[in-house]
């Protein structure tokens, strides 16, 4: 009897599983390239079906699947998929030091010879150029870092939007006595404090591009005043984040500003679509410098997209890349890339959401740099995070958060 | 005997009033679970622990428009249960060998066969993806078939093996000196005897087996091919900022595996009744 | 009449062989699929190089960078400690609640024995998404804040999860509450296995729930408790989901609960954050060891519990 069951669902079973396969191979029988994308971007899947459909009218033969993977587990997948030979054929690479090393790996096809690549600034190019030259990807959108703020809470409370750090923490202040939570962020999830607050408000502090290098080289020290006083800030701001802020994740911090229960969020121009339809007016600025200080931008290098050496289709793969770089391309590509993501071609663009503009706009007469430690100091990435989070928690000072800096920093083989 | 009865009493209500705090610890998560998967986007979090002013069926209806959710159903159900099936019978097979035969082979074969359960697999996942990849199997549901057996394997011979130890020598040496064949013993005299085991480890490794997402992560990613836990993962990411819809999600995901054990915890507790009526 | 008598020796002692026959095709499946793969990859723990093209033998490097690397050592020696702990709380109060749970479910005259089993095993079916999901949204002062305060428990909204001080003990009870359905099931099937006229005895007798309970019980089922150590041994301390969901991969705040899983993956499989460039090598190196702490631990006491038979 019991046999009877078993075989009858072990059959039960296999024809379930053979229409499946029937249904497969159907599929293949019409003649067309298709290609697969990897990605870490998974919140993008509609925004991307919808370029690639675009593109299909310009390759008609060719389909290009979009196959995310959630960010938490892109890097470690990608790779395994990579060194076994089973990655996709087109794929997002990430700037400098990932993104070179699985290059120099032989997984990225060497991209330099697309020609659209002179569409785009040298600087632009830089974050996925290898050392040897050669671009390893076409980039593809950039992103920017500022504060969000709800226009109503300032309107009640009387704050126009400052400009200084001072007035910054003198809005803060003045929101707090009203009862309101003057900022969003928490740190639970540990990346967000630093990569949207305190890498996006260190170029206030030490500048562009050219200061940057000077770190980098060891010229300057990383406990310097200017770091001090960067950390300082960050001292100075936790106690109007949130209370109990230390297990405030990412997302709660969206949503405390969406509804309403804090004033403003530091946050980076991704998240610019989703605060589409909340009840309140809400605007961006940018994260200001102290007194002094001239105002600078962290405006980061984050997506580009490069192919498989091993694909199979290496010209229809090539052909995309090509496209993305023709301004016809990046121009359909900005239409529907979510909004929040820039375009990184040398021509102009127009951009649809208000907000979105007033993100881009925020870099007009500024100085703009990438993220601190990406081009160079990315091992300084967890000593940096672990350094803010102490300060902001109260465990160590400033000065003490800025020599542990430096130590990393020392104890880092360049 | 009255004061013996009311003690008893007294022991029953202290019992139950244990579970029941038990049960709030576990129910009211799951109630926060499923009342806020029928709220809109961002009412949860103006007042997350209360009831929805109004049921929003929206969540849902977008989860099954989205997604091939009864494929990823499909794939989920046909890969554990064949999964299940392989790895109890080879793992019971096995363990029945291993507790009667008593010598020291049996013993370092019996480690060897457990020491599986002691390394985290994630590490061998290159050798596993050129092994299935030479196969052929991958972005199919084959691929997982044989990996999720392998790790049941020593679990189940573990498990297996202590609880065939533990039947008394007594009801297997009748039949052996009736020379009743070695595998008659095993089905008709160790199974029936094991049953609650044999449901202890299915159970065991339906949990594991039904939320590894790991696998299905790096071996499948065709929709059709796609198990429930990627399928709705992949949402889980789509549906970042959208809490309410992560949410019915989740619930979603949830269900098919109780349903699972729930009609395999009750062949537990008949198996064990039957077998305490014979004992 | 002979054919029958040499049948019968051969099924009071059959050779080695024949019990062979049993075990190849689970020998076959873990060999191919578990076994080589694992031994191949651990084999890793004396290479370098962070893929195929680049690899290269260094002998125990790796093991040594493990203990002597300033940064390494301090977060290795960290995961370490938070794995013990985490397992002793996970094997006092989840092992503890959960023969307390079957005691209480197999008493005969209970009523409501199926429901209560039956919820606890629901959180076990939970994805760890789930489970992080929601115990992130319930311990949470921003969110659960109002509400505590509204029924006068406001004190116990605090960032519990989010403090270094009770990140790990309450991460660790978080994994208890969705485990607990396991330990319990076992321990359900073995109390149900002991012989009734044992206990009927123990109740003529005269004796108290508690004696019955450490004098015939717990002696009974020895053996499942000593499985049962033994896989909340050995699954503790290759804990990482639960990890993963509620406080990152870093074992967030400040690393404080950072277990040697979460080390593993960031190590071997992942790399840190954002630089994502693993070190196999270095992984394996830190699986090894792990797996021989473990074998040190499983061998006595697979000893002690079977070897009373």
């Amino acid at each position: 009897m019991k046999k009877k069951v078993f075989f009858v669902m072990l059959i039960v079973l296999l024809t379930l599983s053979t229409n499946a396969f029937a249904a497969g191979s159907s599929e293949t029988k019409m003649e067309k390239v298709t290609l697969t994308m990897g990605s870490w971007r998974a919140d993008d899947v509609d925004a991307m079906n919808n370029l690639l459909e675009a593109y299909s009218l310009v390759a008609p033969n060719v389909e290009i699947e979009f196959k995310p993977t959630n960010p938490a587990d892109y890097n470690a997948t990608l790779r395994l998929q990579l060194e076994s030979g089973t990655g996709p054929d087109l794929m997002y690479a990430r700037s400098y030091a990932p993104g070179i090393e699985l290059y120099q790996a032989g997984y990225f096809e060497n991209c330099s010879d697309i020609e659209g690549l002179s569409n785009f600034t040298k600087s632009n190019k830089a974050p996925w150029m290898a050392p040897d030259g050669n671009m390893f990807a076409v980039p593809f959108a950039a992103v920017s870092h500022g504060v969000y703020y709800n226009k109503d809470f300032f309107m009640k409370a009387g704050i126009d939007i400052p400009t200084t750090w001072e007035d910054f923490l003198m809005a803060c202040k003045k929101l707090q006595d009203m009862g309101i939570t003057p900022l969003a962020n928490g740190l639970a999830d540990e990346w967000d404090i630093l990569e949207t607050f305190f890498l996006g408000a260190l170029p206030n502090y030490i500048g562009g591009a050219n200061q940057r290098v000077k770190y980098e080289t060891g010229e300057m020290k990383l406990n310097d005043e200017k770091f001090i006083k960067a950390f300082t800030a960050m001292r100075d701001v936790a106690k109007y984040c949130p209370k109990g802020f230390e297990s405030v994740t990412y997302n709660d911090s969206q949503a405390l500003f969406a509804t309403a229960k804090a004033a403003m969020f530091i946050d980076g121009s991704w998240s610019v679509g989703t605060y589409d339809g909340v009840g309140f007016d809400w605007g961006i600025f940018a994260i200001p410098a102290p007194k002094g200080n001239n105002t600078a931008i962290c405006f980061h290098p984050d997506m580009a997209i490069t192919m498989n050496t091993t694909t199979e289709h290496p010209e229809e793969a090539k052909a995309f890349l090509s496209w993305l770089c023709t301004v016809e391309g990046a121009t359909t590509a900005s239409k529907y890339l979510p909004a929040g993501f820039f375009p990184m071609i040398n021509a102009p663009i127009a951009i649809e959401l208000p907000q979105a503009n007033e993100f881009l706009a925020l870099n007009e007469g500024k100085e703009t740099d990438a993220r601190f430690v990406w081009p160079v100091l990315l091992a300084l990435y967890s000593p940096m995070d672990q350094a803010v989070i102490k300060v902001m928690k109260g465990e160590i000072t400033p000065t003490q958060a800025a020599n542990d800096l430096q130590k990393a920093y020392e104890n880092l083989d360049l | 005997m009255s004061n013996k009865s009311l003690k008893k009493h007294n022991r029953h209500t202290l019992y139950h009033v244990i579970m029941i705090i038990w049960c709030f610890i576990v129910l009211f998560p799951i109630y926060v679970l499923i009342i806020n998967s029928f709220k809109t986007r961002l009412s949860i979090y103006i007042n997350p622990f209360g009831l929805p002013k109004k049921f929003n069926l929206s969540n849902y209806t977008t989860i099954f428009k989205d997604s091939s959710f009864l494929i990823y159903f499909k794939n989920s159900f046909v890969v554990v249960i064949l999964s299940l099936l392989l790895m109890i019978i080879f793992s019971s097979l096995a363990a029945y060998a291993l507790a009667f035969w008593r010598k020291k082979q049996a013993r370092l074969l019996f480690f060897f066969l457990i020491a599986g359960m002691m390394l985290p697999i994630k590490i061998a996942s290159i050798r596993i993806l050129e092994i299935m990849k030479f196969l052929n199997l991958l972005n199919t549901i084959w691929s997982l078939i044989p990996i999720y057996v392998a790790m049941g394997i020593p679990i189940g011979i573990f498990v297996l093996t202590e609880f065939i130890r533990e039947i008394p020598l007594e009801l297997t040496q009748a039949a052996i000196i009736d020379g009743a064949p070695r595998f008659k013993i095993f089905t008709l005299i160790i199974t029936p005897l094991i049953k609650p085991a044999l449901s202890t480890v299915a159970i065991y490794n339906l949990v594991p087996y039904w939320n590894d997402l790991w696998f299905p992560l790096i071996f499948i990613s065709d929709e059709e091919s796609k198990t429930l836990l990627l399928g709705v993962t992949r949402l889980f990411g789509q549906y970042q900022t959208d809490w309410s819809k992560v949410l019915a999600v989740l619930t979603l995901s949830a269900i098919p595996v109780l349903a699972l054990y729930l009609s395999m915890s009750k062949q537990f507790i008949e198996g064990v009744t039957a077998g305490a009526v014979k004992g | 009449m002979k054919l029958n008598k040499q049948n019968k020796h051969l099924s009071v002692e059959p050779s080695g062989w024949y019990w062979l026959l049993y075990i190849i095709p689970a020998l076959l499946i873990y060999i191919i699929f578990m076994a080589y793969p694992l031994l191949d990859s651990l084999r890793l723990s004396f290479y370098t190089g962070s893929n195929s093209s680049n690899r290269e033998f260094i002998g125990f490097l790796n093991f040594k960078k493990l203990f002597t690397d300033e940064t390494l050592s301090v977060r290795y020696k960290g995961a370490f400690s938070h794995t013990i702990i985490f397992f002793l709380i996970n094997m006092v109060f989840q092992n503890g609640l959960g023969i307390l749970f079957a005691v209480i479910i197999t008493t005969r005259t209970m009523k409501a024995k199926s429901f209560y089993q039956t919820v606890i095993f629901i959180p076990t079916t939970f994805a760890v998404l789930v489970t992080g999901y929601l115990w992130k949204l319930l311990l949470n002062p921003i969110w659960a804040g109002d509400t505590l305060s509204k029924i006068g428990l406001g004190f116990l909204a605090r960032p519990w999860l989010g403090t270094k001080s009770t990140a790990l003990v309450v991460v660790s009870l978080i994994s208890c509450w969705q485990w607990m359905g396991i330990p319990t099931m076992m321990f359900i099937a073995a109390l149900k296995n002991i012989p009734k006229d044992c206990l009927e005895v123990a109740s003529i007798e005269g004796a108290t729930a508690w004696q019955t309970f450490t004098k015939i019980k717990v002696p009974l089922i020895k053996p499942v408790i000593g499985m049962v150590t033994i896989l909340t041994f050995v699954n503790n301390f290759n804990a990482f989901d639960i990890i993963f969901a509620t406080e990152t991969v870093n074992g967030a705040p400040n690393y404080a609960t950072d277990l040697l899983g979460t080390f593993f993956y960031r190590i071997g499989i992942a790399g840190e954050h954002p630089i994502a460039i693993a070190d196999p090598g270095l992984g394996a190196a830190v699986a090894t060891i792990t797996f021989i702490v473990l074998l040190l631990g499983v061998i006595p006491m697979l000893r002690y519990t079977s070897g009373d038979n």
